[in-house]
């Protein structure tokens, strides 16, 4: 967390509270040092766009206003260093247009455009949201004027004059005191077909339609000629307008729309600064029409007729604005000069608006000499050329470094520790098997811990998570039950089972079974491991041979002799012996192989009999 | 009237209406066309508004001149002077109130007149025509009073000097004869084809047209138009127009001429050609400007076309009547 010190807060304290004098003060105080260089030291670099933008949203717009000049010092240089450039560009942006939202244009336009220069200035150039890019027009800008005749401010006028003399005699009329009735003759063709000229300036891509066309054609002859026949005084009306300008010292005035009044007509037509907007309007639209946009849609081109025509005509509104004095000349060549710029913008744009910044081209650095009083910030940073990033301590050093980069760590196989169905669920399998016998209340998914961890696992791992089933769940467990047992259908049976032993033994003794060409078919009965039954029957036949039988099972001599010392019965040491040897054999210890050490040990009635059974 | 006849009209004379709201102009065939301008003016006027509202034929021959009185509109052409009043002309009533005729020497050849002025301040008519007096009629009474003797050539054009109560007029004898109208004399004679500086031998030495404005003369037609200080009787500047003018009027500052060439030349008091406006006809004859009503203060001209410009504002042309 940064911290305020004391003057930020009092002006932020101080912006609240009603003096005029402490406001402005303080907030000087404040705006003054928040963009410099110790503020990274202090706060992460987001921190003071965020605090200007509230500043602002609080402000009214006359405290704003009033205020400007402290903006003005807080952006000296009009940018903003690189840091603080990619933190708040976008505050700035937001900042801005909130307050151009707020501020009216025609009101505060010196305001106005000083934020647009300003976020003219932070964006480079060839930042394209504040390109117009697709060449759009403000067809919003609609020049209103009096199409219909009833409307004509003429007519209403003297009407009310009418009303109000009536008394007066006619002498009167239209003295001082009430506006006189429309004393000049008004041409009204000129003024309909001359200001319908603006809708086409406005709307440039209307020209490519070939009513409009004629129609713009029309108008346009009629108002250059006009213009052409109706030269410009020089010396007189417009030298004294401009002194009279200057000695009144008066604002300049801003108007962002013609006045269109049919009255004023006659003024404007005289008017050698009015002429130069309308021409200009001109070039600037020959300019477009002529011109490669890429945005253009393609059935917006020009035929040989009117493009003739458009030659004509520029070459006489050329002459037209050289003849507009006061140093027409000048200003036609400026205007020339200007227009020829715009074809490189325009160029510029159809490429796609490159930025002008070169890249600096890959020069090998000067090597840094090796000795250095301080240990460079980008060694420290991981940036240097051992690319460690050091701890501080050794040891620290050493274990950050094992992997740097945390997200590339967090990425490495050893983490992962979702285990696999299999391995999870491979002691629910098993309790599932009815074989087992598990209780339930034993069960392992019971375990409401195991069983969240099921499902978890169970989402990440197996599809039929997501498979839509009707069977109702009353709980948990029995849900898990369930999928368990799915899951062991479909798991590949790699846990041992003994079936697939004895298969496989099964084979085995297969190929010694044809080899000796007895009954195979009793085989199968032959894998079942010995009983106790069975052993009961064999110890009685063997009595005392049985240690023969143990010569033939390889018993160690100590096991004999712990059996002989076990017990005197003859029988029980026979029976004795089959135990060990079966708990020996395990497995192993089939009918079969006793069959064979029976026979081996020569005792081949017993195995015969056996082999019988 | 068919087309060709349209085609070879040429409009000589125009006045406005004392109310200022109607326009008189005579052509060549003898007619008088009424145009109705708060008509032509209003915003809604359509292609009818600039048709006459009434044409009748007025004399035999040309129409060479026209002047308003307060009351009555009096036309001239071919020897006989016409009144009509303009209160009947607006309802469309095409009698004559009066048609007189001045004391011609000769009975068998009728001279035209060609110009007209009235004197408001003995309520007289003065009339200059094909000759080479100038008559003086009492409007009152209806009599020729008196004779003005001295030009050699048929008189284009006449001027009235108010306060001195001076006449000028210029004739085909390149001469301009300055009158006094009580005495009856001829005061000064201006030969301006003989000043070098006006002079244009090439298109002979007739004045056709006469202006004057308190110590100011301008006169021109064969010579260059040029302007006169009277007190000293010499020009003062002379323009550089190239065709001869018939008509020249003071207005404020400027001066507007018309005449050979399709266009009405604002001149500078200074001699300097200010700008030329393009006009309908190849030549215009007639000049006039409505100063009598703030409304329909327009300026007309008219010349070899069944066209009348109106300039609205005088520095281009807003519109144009026809005949």
């Amino acid at each position: 967390m940064f911290e305020f010190n004391e003057s930020e807060v009092d002006g932020l304290h101080c912006v609240v509270c009603n003096s005029e004098a402490e406001k402005k003060n303080t907030l000087d105080q404040v705006l003054r040092g928040v963009l410099e260089e110790q503020i990274v030291s202090i706060c992460s670099a987001t921190t003071p766009f965020l605090l200007l933008g509230d500043v602002l949203d609080c402000l009214p717009l006359d405290q704003l206003l009033k205020s400007s000049p402290s903006w003005r010092r807080m952006f000296p240089r009009g940018n903003l260093c690189n840091s603080f450039y990619s933190a708040g560009k976008n505050y700035l942006l937001r900042m801005c247009n909130d307050l151009l939202r707020r501020l009216s244009k025609s009101q505060n336009t010196v305001f106005c455009g000083r934020i647009q220069l300003f976020l003219a200035r932070l964006f480079p150039l060839s930042e394209k949201s504040g390109l117009n890019l697709q060449s759009q027009f403000n067809l919003d800008n609609i020049t209103v004027f009096n199409k219909n005749e009833q409307e004509s401010t003429l007519g209403q006028q003297s009407s009310e004059v009418k009303e109000d003399g009536m008394e007066v005699e006619e002498g009167e009329m239209g003295d001082e005191d009430a506006p006189a009735p429309c004393s000049i003759p008004i041409d009204y063709n000129l003024y309909r077909k001359f200001w319908t000229l603006q809708d086409y300036f406005r709307n440039p891509v209307q020209c490519y339609d070939k009513f409009s066309w004629m129609t713009f054609v029309k108008f346009s002859d009629e108002t250059l000629a006009v213009f052409k026949s109706y030269k410009l005084d020089d010396t007189q009306a417009s030298k004294r307008k401009l002194e009279e300008m200057r000695t009144a010292g008066g604002e300049h005035v801003y108007f962002a729309k013609f006045l269109t009044s049919e009255k004023l007509m006659d003024l404007q037509l005289s008017d050698s600064n009015f002429r130069r907007h309308i021409l200009l309007q001109y070039l600037i639209l020959f300019q477009y029409l002529r011109g490669q946009v890429k945005f253009k849609s393609s059935n917006c081109v020009l035929n040989d007729d009117q493009t003739a025509w458009m030659e004509d005509t520029t070459k006489l509104v050329y002459q037209l604005l050289r003849e507009t004095p006061p140093d027409g000349d000048k200003f036609a060549g400026m205007v020339e000069h200007i227009l020829n710029t715009e074809e490189n913008w325009n160029s510029w744009k159809n490429e796609g608006c490159p930025s002008f910044v070169k890249e600096r081209p890959a020069e090998t650095k000067p090597t840094r000499p090796s000795s250095r009083k301080r240990a460079a910030p980008e060694d420290f940073l991981g940036k240097g050329p051992e690319r460690k990033i050091l701890m501080g301590n050794e040891e620290l050093t050493r274990l950050w470094n094992l992997n740097p980069d945390n997200m590339e760590a967090c990425k490495s196989d050893s983490r992962e520790f979702m285990p696999s169905l299999e391995d999870f669920f491979e002691e629910a399998i098993e309790q599932a098997d009815p074989a087992n016998m598990v209780e339930d209340e034993y069960k392992v998914v019971r375990n409401s811990n195991y069983g969240w961890r099921a499902l978890r696992l169970l989402s990440r791992r197996s599809p039929h998570f997501f498979q839509p089933t009707n069977q109702q769940f009353k709980s948990l467990d029995e849900y898990l039950e369930n999928m368990v047992i799915k899951l062991a259908k479909e798991l590949p049976k790699d846990l041992p089972s003994e079936e697939i032993k004895t298969g496989e033994e099964e084979d085995e003794n297969g190929v010694s079974l044809l080899k000796t060409g007895s009954d195979s078919l009793q085989a199968g009965l032959q894998n079942k491991p010995v009983t106790n039954s069975q052993m009961d029957e064999i110890a009685g036949k063997l009595g005392d041979g049985w240690r023969l039988l143990a010569d033939q099972m390889e018993m160690k001599a100590s096991e004999v002799r712990e059996i002989e010392s076990d017990s005197e019965d003859v029988d029980l040491q026979a029976k004795m012996l089959l135990v060990a040897w079966q708990d020996r054999e395990g497995n192993q210890a089939t009918m079969e192989s006793l069959i064979t050490a029976l026979n081996a040990a020569g005792f081949t009635a017993i195995a015969d009999s056996l082999s019988e059974a | 009237m068919g087309p060709v006849e349209l085609l070879h009209m040429s409009v000589f004379s125009q006045s406005f209406s004392p109310c200022g709201r109607f326009l008189a102009a005579g052509n060549n065939y003898g007619e008088i066309a009424i145009f109705s301008l708060s008509a032509a003016l209003s915003p809604d006027a359509t292609d009818l508004s600039q048709k006459p509202i009434l044409t009748f034929t007025a004399h035999e021959g040309p129409v060479f001149t026209l002047l308003s009185t307060d009351t009555h509109l009096l036309s001239a052409g071919n020897g006989e002077i016409s009144a009509w009043s303009w209160v009947e002309l607006t309802k469309r009533s095409t009698k004559a109130v009066w048609t007189r005729r001045p004391n011609y020497k000769s009975s068998l050849e009728i001279p035209e007149i060609n110009a007209m002025i009235i004197n408001p301040k003995d309520n007289s008519l003065i009339v200059g025509g094909g000759d080479n007096n100038i008559h003086i009629m009492d409007m009152e009474t209806g009599t020729f009073k008196s004779v003005l003797q001295g030009h050699t050539d048929y008189i284009h054009c006449l001027a009235l000097k108010e306060r001195e109560g001076e006449i000028l007029s210029g004739g085909e004898d390149g001469a301009v004869r300055i009158w006094d109208s009580r005495t009856r004399q001829a005061v000064h004679c201006i030969e301006v084809f003989k000043y070098e500086e006006c002079a244009r031998p090439q298109f002979g030495k007739w004045i056709s047209c006469l202006a004057t404005d308190s110590d100011w003369m301008l006169c021109g037609g064969g010579p260059s138009l040029s302007l006169w200080h009277l007190r000293s009787m010499s020009p003062t500047s002379v323009f550089p127009l190239a065709g001869c003018q018939r008509e020249a009027v003071f207005h404020q500052d400027v001066i507007f001429a018309v005449g050979e060439g399709p266009h009405v030349s604002h001149c500078l008091l200074g001699g300097s050609v200010k700008a030329q406006i393009p006009c309908t006809s190849p030549s215009l004859n007639t000049l006039a400007l409505n100063l009598s009503s703030t409304e329909h203060r327009v300026m007309t001209a008219a010349g070899s076309s069944d066209k009348i410009d109106v300039f609205t504002n005088f520095s281009y042309r807003a519109f144009s009547l026809s005949f």
